[in-house]
């Protein structure tokens, strides 16, 4: 019974977890650090930076599980333009985290000056607004995906054959 | 100041591509002639552009037919590019290819 889960498509809903949490945790943690100009804001901008980073790689995860899933749940389900709306949202999604993470990166760097870092950090915060916006979006589709059309899921037969 | 236009540069262009992905269109059951837009060999899947211009997302059944000159072919002869003609069933908002003709 245990094995019976290890389906191709459901290493989709066991990555895509990890994004959700990190980056909403992350732009949250942007956020706050604003508000603190002592040494508490270089922990949440701290905090802040590690979860995109992870948060972002672990998205990358998502919609290459997602491809997998893709090919799948799109001949069991009855309307695939839900999917492909998914799809799409977490394509936005992800571009537009990455978009943040590289210039956040960037600013750390030498070359960039003082002046512009500051302007760099409400840039990378605006994307990662943004970004959430499409990751709520996004996460709503796939749950709408897996609760209103059953994507992935194994459904039983009516006497409950397999389950003696 | 050329690293940072740089920077807006490069995040206008990734959320401009991240907003150019194509929708897909949903017809009734019936036979259309189209192009070929995308293959997705991996998933058996391709994308047919028809006449008016609606891309249909076609993934492939255990009993879909693939043909060319009344001939069954493997899915590899299918390319970007090339005319087909396609039998579709509409199931829900699914369309579930019938058969797939190769025209050239």
């Amino acid at each position: 019974m245990f094995l019976a889960i290890w389906r191709t498509e459901l290493w989709h809903p066991i990555s895509v977890h990890f994004p959700i949490a990190l980056l909403l945790g992350a732009t949250i943690s942007f956020f706050v650090s604003f508000f603190h100009r002592d040494g508490a804001g270089k922990h949440w901008r701290s905090a802040a930076n590690g979860m995109l980073l992870g948060g972002c790689a672990a998205a990358w995860i998502g919609i290459y599980t997602g491809d997998l899933a893709d090919g799948i749940v799109s001949r069991t389900i009855c309307d695939p333009t839900v999917l492909k709306a998914h799809e799409l949202a977490s394509f936005t999604m992800v571009y537009l985290f990455s978009s943040a993470t590289i210039v956040n990166l960037l600013a750390f760097t030498s070359f960039i000056r003082v002046s512009w870092k500051k302007v760099m950090h409400y840039l990378v915060f605006v994307l990662m607004i943004t970004g959430s916006g499409y990751l709520v979006y996004t996460g709503h589709l796939g749950a709408t995906l897996v609760y209103e059309q059953g994507a992935g899921v194994n459904k039983p037969s009516a006497d409950c054959t397999g389950f003696e | 100041m050329k690293t940072f236009k740089f920077l807006s540069l490069f995040s206008f262009i990734l959320f401009l591509s991240a907003c150019g992905g194509e929708k897909t269109d949903v017809v009734e059951s019936g036979t259309y002639q189209g192009v070929v837009h995308e293959v997705e060999a991996d998933k058996n899947e391709i994308y047919v552009k028809t006449a008016d211009d609606k891309i249909l997302e076609l993934y492939f059944t255990e009993t879909t037919k693939l043909t060319r000159n009344g001939e069954t072919v493997p899915f590899s002869e299918l390319a970007e590019g090339k005319k087909v003609e396609v039998e579709v069933t509409k199931v829900g908002q699914r369309l579930d290819p019938v058969s797939v003709k190769i025209l050239e």
